[in-house]
């Protein structure tokens, strides 16, 4: 119950938002900056090496990671792969359609990836095995329910399920699988928040009703002292505008951070 | 399917899990689990964790698919790729899961009314979190589930389960070292009040008395199942919205 | 007699009767969809797909204008159609409107309408049909509380979508509204409700 419907007119609606907006308040009672209740579930799958399930309200996103040994990249033959991929469920919304991934589910991945990769929060060089045979960790994003915002549950989900891997035992240059040699280290832990504007009202964490209408949206990604990546979807901003919510990112960002912790 | 192993699947009477012959693996179903589904189940059957989605009945894409008389279902069985403990998989479909995907939607084409809403299509969505041997009852058992909770009219539940043979015994459920060690694998699909067979396939060497067996072994079991499906179905409305937890 | 909770293939009566949502076989009805048999014996399902019947009123939006007429969209497989010659007022891409259903084709395709009526900018919200009964309430009572305490007007439609007013605390209503959905099966709903809108929770 509650989803708006798929209308022709987005502007329709969007007049309809900016009058609620206009109040103060946001249709589930938030103000302008605050997330929805948050929930992360470490360790939900155990065939993967590490994983973790993000709630963000409704909005469900599983993240797992894999190890296979692959060949290294010829321009870095001592570096570890780092490959992540995202799949929106056709289950978890009506707005999904089955078949190969489409622009969404792509820019979802590559925010996610671009995030982690720029944190530099793995060390790849200790992930060579031997000349040609390095370690390939791949982070499967998985959205199970879409109520809005999947990016930023799936920057959490994909940092909790890093939290949660275990490096696997290596044995003559290949995988022992179910056995393990101990937690895969991290430098830091890449949390993101995204920003939404109606009309002349920035809003965090967009629930579905809101991106729907949405002029603008930007989601950044912070480490602890750093921004390590910005993606910018519809719309523009100014100078000012990104530089506040760079504040409000890593405000926000502790706050993700000291969840993921706890 | 193999049997050449130096694996004991049955010691004293006991499987490699502690089970004895007749007995189900753990079983938890959770209905209700994605709000933006019109129906939805979770469940955990051993060590397969599996989610599934229903929507519709909605408009028939593409148009040329649709049938006058009745709505369409359409079901899609899909396996993630760390849901194995071995490699990270491939993306898209595997040929299995083709198979799968048209054997599930072959057993609810018996019990969904699909006249009731003509020119529709009824999707099902079962994505395999985790698996342990066993995925296709499991996606059966779940995907019922999600069917009533999204208000889709059905004549009755389904309850799947596998029976089988493992070191001369005949086994119910069998899990994944008794798949791929085993000798053969039976997986059944009962509708719950009449128990008429929806899903059947075998592979491996049975006699017709075995056989026999092994569908006894699994209406028990089924009845066990379908007494499961239904405390999740009447959960939702008893105790109300519960946590969703992998 | 107790209320009960039946499910599908669960048997609700003896012989052959006629009751929506229920099958005959073997000498018995059973049910097809999760739902109560209620004190009186009746059986009521909880969650059933809307079914589209002549002269229900709906909540639309306009999705197409062309020259014959207006495609709406009602929020179910079947699209609404209305012929530019049942319509004075011209309308537009995202209009709502509410409407009678003036016929409904057999093989579920387009079903045409008519007394259309345009409503005011406002919030359309998608409402479970089943339960559009506790929606409303005996004598429209509890559409009355939702509409004094939400302080504006609000339209409901047979087929599950609901038109707020955008001069409304929409927030406040749709928030009520969530509670009546997850409770739509309880007693004393009014009295939900009511302490809802006055303790704001």
């Amino acid at each position: 119950m509650g989803e708006e419907i798929d209308v022709a007119m987005k502007e329709v609606r969007k007049q309809v938002m900016e009058k609620i907006l206009a109040n103060g308040k946001r249709m589930d009672g938030r103000d302008t900056s605050s997330f929805r209740e948050i929930k992360i579930q470490k360790g939900a799958i155990s065939t993967a090496e590490g994983s973790a399930m993000a709630q963000i309200g409704e909005t469900k996103v599983l993240a797992a990671v894999k190890f296979d040994v692959m060949t290294p990249f010829p321009d870095r033959p001592t570096d570890g792969v780092f490959i992540t991929n995202a799949e929106h469920l056709p289950l978890a919304s009506p707005l999904f359609e089955p078949g190969p991934p489409r622009e969404d589910s792509i820019e979802m991945a590559r925010t996610v990836d671009r995030a982690i990769r720029s944190a530099e929060i793995i060390d790849l060089n200790s992930f060579f095995i031997e000349e040609e045979k390095v370690l390939g960790l791949f982070v499967d994003l998985y959205v199970l329910n879409h109520a809005g915002n999947y990016t930023d549950a799936s920057t959490l989900a994909a940092t909790a399920a890093l939290m949660d891997t275990k490096m696997p035992k290596i044995e003559n240059a290949a995988i022992v699988r179910g056995e393990y040699s101990g937690p895969l280290p991290l430098k830091d832990l890449p949390v993101s928040v995204t920003f939404g504007q109606v009309g002349n009202k920035w809003i965090v964490d967009p629930i579905l009703d809101e991106e729907k209408v949405l002029d603008t949206r930007i989601t950044i990604a912070t480490t602890e002292k750093h921004v390590c990546a910005i993606q910018k979807a519809e719309g523009w901003l100014t100078k000012n505008e990104l530089l506040d919510h760079i504040d409000v990112a890593f405000k926000n960002g502790s706050e993700l951070r000291k969840l993921l912790q706890s | 399917m193999g049997g050449t192993s130096d694996i004991k699947l049955i010691v004293d009477g006991k499987r490699l899990d502690g089970r004895t012959v007749d007995e189900l693996r753990k079983i938890k179903i959770q209905a209700g689990v994605v709000p933006a589904a019109n129906g939805s189940a979770y469940i955990e059957w051993g060590g397969n964790k599996i989610i599934c989605g229903v929507h519709g009945p909605r408009e028939c894409i593409p148009k040329h698919g649709a049938n006058p008389h009745r709505a369409v279902i359409k079901c899609r069985y899909s396996m993630s790729p760390f849901a194995s403990l071995e490699e990270h998989g491939r993306s898209g479909p595997s040929r299995r899961s083709i198979e799968l995907s048209k054997v599930i939607r072959e057993v609810f084409e018996n019990v969904v009314i699909t006249e009731e809403f003509p020119g529709t299509q009824i999707d099902v969505f079962i994505d395999v979190l985790q698996a342990e041997g066993g995925t296709r009852t499991a996606s059966i058992t779940v995907a019922a589930v999600a069917l009533a909770n999204a208000g889709i009219p059905m004549k009755d539940l389904v309850a799947a389960v596998s029976g089988g043979k493992g070191a001369d015994e005949i086994i119910l459920d069998l899990g994944k070292l008794e798949d791929n060690f085993g000798q053969s694998d039976m997986p059944l699909a009962f509708s719950a009040k009449d128990k008429k067979l929806l899903l059947v396939q075998m592979d491996g060497l049975l006699t017709k008395e075995e056989i026999i067996k092994i569908i006894e072994m699994c209406e028990k079991g089924g009845e066990k199942i379908a007494e499961l499906q239904k405390n999740a179905l009447k959960d939702v409305y008893e105790k109300g919205r519960e946590e969703f937890k992998l | 007699m107790e209320r009960k909770l039946v499910l599908p293939g669960d048997k609700i009566a003896d012989g052959n009767q006629r009751i929506p949502y229920a099958y005959f076989e073997n000498g018995a009805m059973y049910a097809t969809l999760i739902g109560f048999i209620d004190e009186g014996g009746r059986y009521m399902p909880i969650e059933k797909p809307y079914k589209p019947i002549r002269d229900d009123i709906i909540v639309g939006v306009v999705t197409d204008a062309r020259h014959a007429g207006y495609s709406v969209d009602l929020g179910h497989s079947s699209g609404g159609f209305i012929s530019s010659r049942f319509v004075r007022t011209k309308l537009q891409l995202g209009d709502i409107i509410i409407a009678k259903i003036r016929s409904v084709s057999e093989t579920g395709g387009i079903m045409d309408l008519g007394d259309v009526k345009r409503l005011p900018q406002g919030k359309i919200v998608r409402f479970p049909t089943s339960k559009i009964p506790r929606l409303i309430g005996k004598k429209s009572s509890m559409l009355e509380l939702i509409k004094k305490y939400g302080k504006g007007d609000i339209v409901v439609g047979n087929n599950g979508y609901v038109w707020i007013s955008d001069r409304s605390d929409i927030p406040k209503i749709m928030k009520a509204m969530n509670i009546i959905d997850e409770k739509a099966h309880t007693s004393g709903l009014t009295d939900t409700i009511t302490q809802f809108f006055e303790k704001g929770e």
